[in-house]
């Protein structure tokens, strides 16, 4: 067996530096509540941000179900107008800032020092106040729902002016909650670049690291690029709505456009932020359950840098019925369509893994050969919005909702699982149970495929996004969408079994858990101890 | 210095060897590859803006 | 379901066209821009469709062909330079060749000269208003629909909250210019048949640009979310052939002015207020509501509004010149000198709100004249 696997890096690991330790022999910290508020470990850290974006997860999907619910049938039934643009707004903030994001960031924390075989993260104070930030942020955000005027309404992207002259009063709340939510991933960026940079086991060198840590790196300067856009775009908001200033506000001045543009170049790197760790993640999976190393390693890290370095010059896509001159719509139309390139080369790269490999399914595996196939779909209807003048008629439609969905739901959220059913053996030290991993991938992706691919013909069909009640010639396709979203939002709460189960128990893993495995985190004990690689691993660069 | 620009322009177009990119990393320098990333960035950006106004005459 | 489920099979099957372009489809639309990027829509999709076949296909058959169950061992190989750089190019090439088709298009698009009529669309919380420039004829567009329809309390018409009271009325074969733009946030204007989709946006005057080649009915609907009643600002276009066109504008044009005369003389209290109840039910009422309870803090009530009663002039500025800093627009554009006084008296003596005022036409029609 080992013959025909590739030669994998030989770490030393010491029983006696990582293994054999029970977290409560050498846990000399605090217990109870103060221990998870003051802990500076990445593991812990890790799961508390695991354990917050599951929690924002569900959150954002009751929003969701309320929405699909009232999207059932024509007509308003449950929620009125004000109400159902309130659970737009939210679920795509949540879901956007406090399920996607923190997960990613979660999974950072507990696997980047464990594959650069580092000792904890470089900024340890600073990983437990960045994770701290967001419970409150987030609070502050929901709480929103019941101060007098509702909750924020104008949609995940706020355009000004409705915004900022018609917002609600819980604006300002929206907006500072946004400011903690964009520290928190400023200073998690900086923590996992000093990590990544600084504390890779001797002789590690860049090219050898594992392709999450490589596209977390790329991502966390990303962050650190754009987040301050956003800052920037929102304390606008706040001169505006408090202080009289005119930024986004025509009648004084100023310009409702501005704002656009300065979101999109937040916003649309965001996109890529999103993605990108799952890239890393699927990377990993694919050759440990093909048995054979990724196919073109050197390229897939050109392509996510080529990826992010165009990912800052599209932004004005997401603004082309908003008046632009025809040089820019040409502009952001051709920088857009090479987008696609460096994309499409790291799905090649993928399917050629599979090629010839020796594949088995295990849910891990399951959920990232999904990721693969459905964020395909994804892309090529985001090639398709490229594509300027067909733009003005799939701008704001149910097919753009379909898009972000494809590559935000069986993408980045498929990605966030597959690396849970992944590394779960590591965290807790047993296998996910096998039955339920597989319906819930199955239910998973018969839902998420009924829910979304039904709003493409929606889209086409002439629906606009953000209505809280329709035409009767779309009523076919919102039925579907909406047993499809219930289907997929109750079948999360296996998800949740499955986790929880594993926890408690189950068969058990060895160290290396999957037998393609060849990262360093498959050289400490399965449960991972409290505290790895205190002395660094040796680490022989021998497969290149 | 060629050696540099060729080594951007894979990582524009999002191919490289295995091989060349191992000689990135152990014989080139960070910042030559920082700085001619950015350069042809900007090139990047004043081609397509290029190509845009022509077609767009 | 069943309607879904049969051309759901019919796509599967791979029928193209004609099928899919019932309801499903993009339509191909009544204009020449329409139907180019309903083919560049049908072209990009193809070549997606093809490219999934392909990519979706060799990775099928790697995970049939080669599973660990069926015996398969692992090869050892992990780069190919000239087969990377092979399928680097060809998605290049595809996109140049589809780059060029909608470079075309594009540009058709953006080229506005030589307009035979100019259309000033304007954006409001929750209407359209529609003004035929240097013909000073000017209306504007609610929704028809009921809103017994929409708490399903009746049952809902074939053209559920696609209808509207005034749609806009456009000549065929004419090429008809749209001057977009808005009083209050960002709304779009769209009709997926003319394939015209332009962001109405306050301070700015976009541009677009349309010439019909089928007389007929065609709708749409507001595109960018613009508060409350976002989904309840549909779009109709009633096409019609262009000698019938300058009939209809010629009598829209005579009624505009009857209208003025009607401005100096003195009106009735009941007179105003039938009329006010009119204006107050298609303008006001979605945010003060129907019973002037409004719908606090954002929507203060008018009835009992003491501040307002107490003050006709306070009252009559509002709604004249709108409050800045908040959701209240000016209405001086929207309405006329009528219609204005109406709609004040209205709200001066509606839901026990009993002044007894008669605010008169001619009175605010100074005060316009004034500002």
């Amino acid at each position: 067996m080992a013959s025909h696997l590739p030669p994998r890096p030989t770490a030393q690991h010491s029983q006696a530096d990582a293994g054999g330790m029970a977290a409560d022999e050498h846990h000399h910290g605090p217990r109870g509540l103060k221990r998870w508020l003051l802990t500076t470990n990445h593991k812990e850290i890790g799961s508390l941000y695991l354990i917050f974006s599951l929690s924002m997860f569900f959150i954002g999907g009751i929003f969701a179900m309320v929405v699909r619910a009232e999207l059932f049938q024509p007509g308003l039934q449950l929620v009125q107008p004000e109400f159902f643009n309130q659970m737009t707004t939210m679920h795509g903030l949540i879901m956007v800032f406090g399920a996607v994001m923190p997960a990613f960031v979660g999974l950072a924390n507990w696997m980047v020092p464990l594959q650069i075989g580092a000792p904890d993260m470089a900024l340890p104070r600073l990983n437990n106040f960045s994770f701290w930030l967001l419970p409150v942020a987030f609070a502050l955000l929901l709480s929103t729902l019941v101060m007098p005027g509702g909750a924020p309404d104008f949609g995940w992207t706020f355009y000004a002016p409705l915004s900022t002259t018609y917002a609600p009063p819980s604006t300002t709340f929206f907006i500072f909650s946004l400011h903690l939510a964009g520290i928190s991933s400023i200073l998690g960026a900086i923590n996992i670049i000093a990590t990544i940079l600084n504390l890779r086991t001797p002789g590690m060198r860049m090219m050898d690291m594992s392709l999450f840590v490589w596209t977390w790196l790329i991502t966390a300067f990303l962050l650190i690029a754009v987040m301050p856009v956003l800052a920037g775009v929102i304390t606008m908001m706040l001169l505006d709505i408090n202080f009289g200033t005119s930024f986004f506000n025509a009648a004084g001045g100023g310009d409702p456009v501005l704002f656009q543009h300065l979101f999109w170049f937040f916003g649309h790197p965001e996109v890529y932020i999103m993605i990108l760790p799952a890239f890393g993640i699927v990377s990993v999976i694919i050759p440990t359950f093909a048995r054979k190393r990724l196919f073109g390693y050197a390229s897939m890290v050109y392509a996510t840098a080529s990826i992010a370095i165009l990912s800052f010059l599209v932004w004005a896509h997401h603004m082309f019925v908003v008046g632009l001159p025809l040089v820019a719509e040409l502009f952001f139309m051709y920088s857009t369509m090479l987008i696609a390139v460096p994309t499409g080369v790291k799905v090649f790269n993928w399917i050629t893994t599979l090629f010839r490999g020796s594949l088995t399914f295990e849910p891990p595996m399951l959920f990232a050969l999904a990721f693969v196939v459905l964020f395909t779909i994804g892309g090529f209807s985001g090639l398709m919005l490229a594509i300027s003048p067909a733009d003005f008629q799939y701008h704001d439609t149910y097919f753009v909702v379909a898009h972000f969905h494809y590559v935000l739901v069986p993408g980045a959220v498929f990605a966030i699982m597959a690396g849970v059913y992944y590394w779960l053996p590591k965290w807790t030290g047993h296998y996910p149970h096998t039955r339920l991993s597989q319906w819930h991938f199955w239910l998973s992706v018969i839902g998420v495929n009924l829910t979304f691919f039904p709003m493409h013909f929606a889209g086409l069909a002439g629906m606009p996004r953000r209505i809280p009640d329709y035409a009767l010639q779309f009523a076919d396709f919102n039925m579907i969408t909406s047993i499809g979203a219930f289907m997929f939002g109750i079948s999360q709460l296996l998800f949740v079994a499955v986790v929880v189960l594993c926890v408690r128990g189950g068969e058990k893993a060895p160290a290396k858990a999957w037998d393609g495995a060849e990262d360093l985190e498959w050289t400490v004990p399965s449960p991972a101890p409290l505290h790895t690689f205190e002395t660094p691993p040796r680490f022989e660069p021998d497969r290149h | 210095m060629w050696r540099v620009i060729k080594s951007v322009l894979a990582a524009f177009f999002g191919v490289q060897k295995e091989s060349r990119r191992h000689e990135d990393f152990s014989r080139g320098r960070a910042s030559h590859f920082i700085i001619a990333g950015i350069l042809m960035g900007l090139a990047l950006v004043l081609l397509i803006a290029l190509v845009a106004s022509l077609a767009a005459r | 379901m069943r309607r879904v489920w049969t051309a759901g099979l019919a796509a599967c099957s791979g029928l193209s066209g004609s099928v899919l372009a019932n309801g499903w489809n993009m339509p191909v639309g009544v204009t020449d821009v329409s139907r180019e990027i309903h083919s560049l829509h049908m072209t990009i999709f193809w070549i997606c469709v093809v490219i999934g076949v392909v990519v979706f296909g060799a990775m099928f058959y790697s995970l049939f062909r080669y599973r660990r169950s069926r015996g398969a061992k692992a090869a050892n190989f992990h780069e190919h330079t000239t087969v990377e750089v092979i399928w680097t190019l060809i998605p290049i090439l595809i996109l140049v060749a589809m780059a060029i088709p909608a470079t075309a298009t594009l540009k058709t698009m953006y080229d506005a000269s030589e307009a035979d009529l100019d259309v000033m669309v304007t954006g409001q919380q929750w209407r359209w208003r529609y003004s035929y420039l240097g013909e000073d004829v000017a209306f504007t567009s609610n929704l028809a629909t009921s809103r017994s329809q929409v708490s399903g309390e009746s049952a809902k018409d074939e053209n559920y909250l696609l209808e509207v009271d005034e749609p806009l009325v456009l000549p065929v074969d004419r090429k008809v210019r749209l001057l977009m733009t808005s009083d209050d946030v960002i709304h779009s204007w769209w009709v997926p048949d003319l394939a015209v989709k332009q962001d109405a946006v306050p301070g700015f005057v976009n541009e677009n640009w349309v010439r019909i080649n089928e007389p007929g009915i065609y709708r749409g609907q507001c595109a960018e979310l613009c508060g409350r009643d976002h989904a309840f600002m549909p779009v109709v276009v009633r096409a019609v052939e262009p000698e019938r066109f300058d009939e209809w504008l010629a009598e829209r044009k005579e009624a505009a002015a009857q209208a003025e005369l009607g401005v100096d003389r003195e009106w009735e209290l009941d007179e105003l207020m039938e009329r006010g109840e009119q204006v107050y039910g298609t303008i006001c009422a979605s945010c003060h509501q129907p019973d002037g309870s409004g719908s606090p803090p954002a929507f203060p009530a008018l009835a009992g509004n003491q501040a307002m009663l107490e003050d006709p002039d306070y009252h009559i500025d509002t709604v004249v010149n709108g409050v800045s800093g908040s959701a209240m627009p000016a209405f001086r554009s929207t309405l006329n000198a009528v219609e204005l006084a109406a709609v004040i008296t209205y709200e001066r003596n509606a839901w026990g709100n009993e002044t007894g005022e008669a605010i008169q036409p001619a009175d605010i029609a100074e005060l316009l004249d004034e500002q």
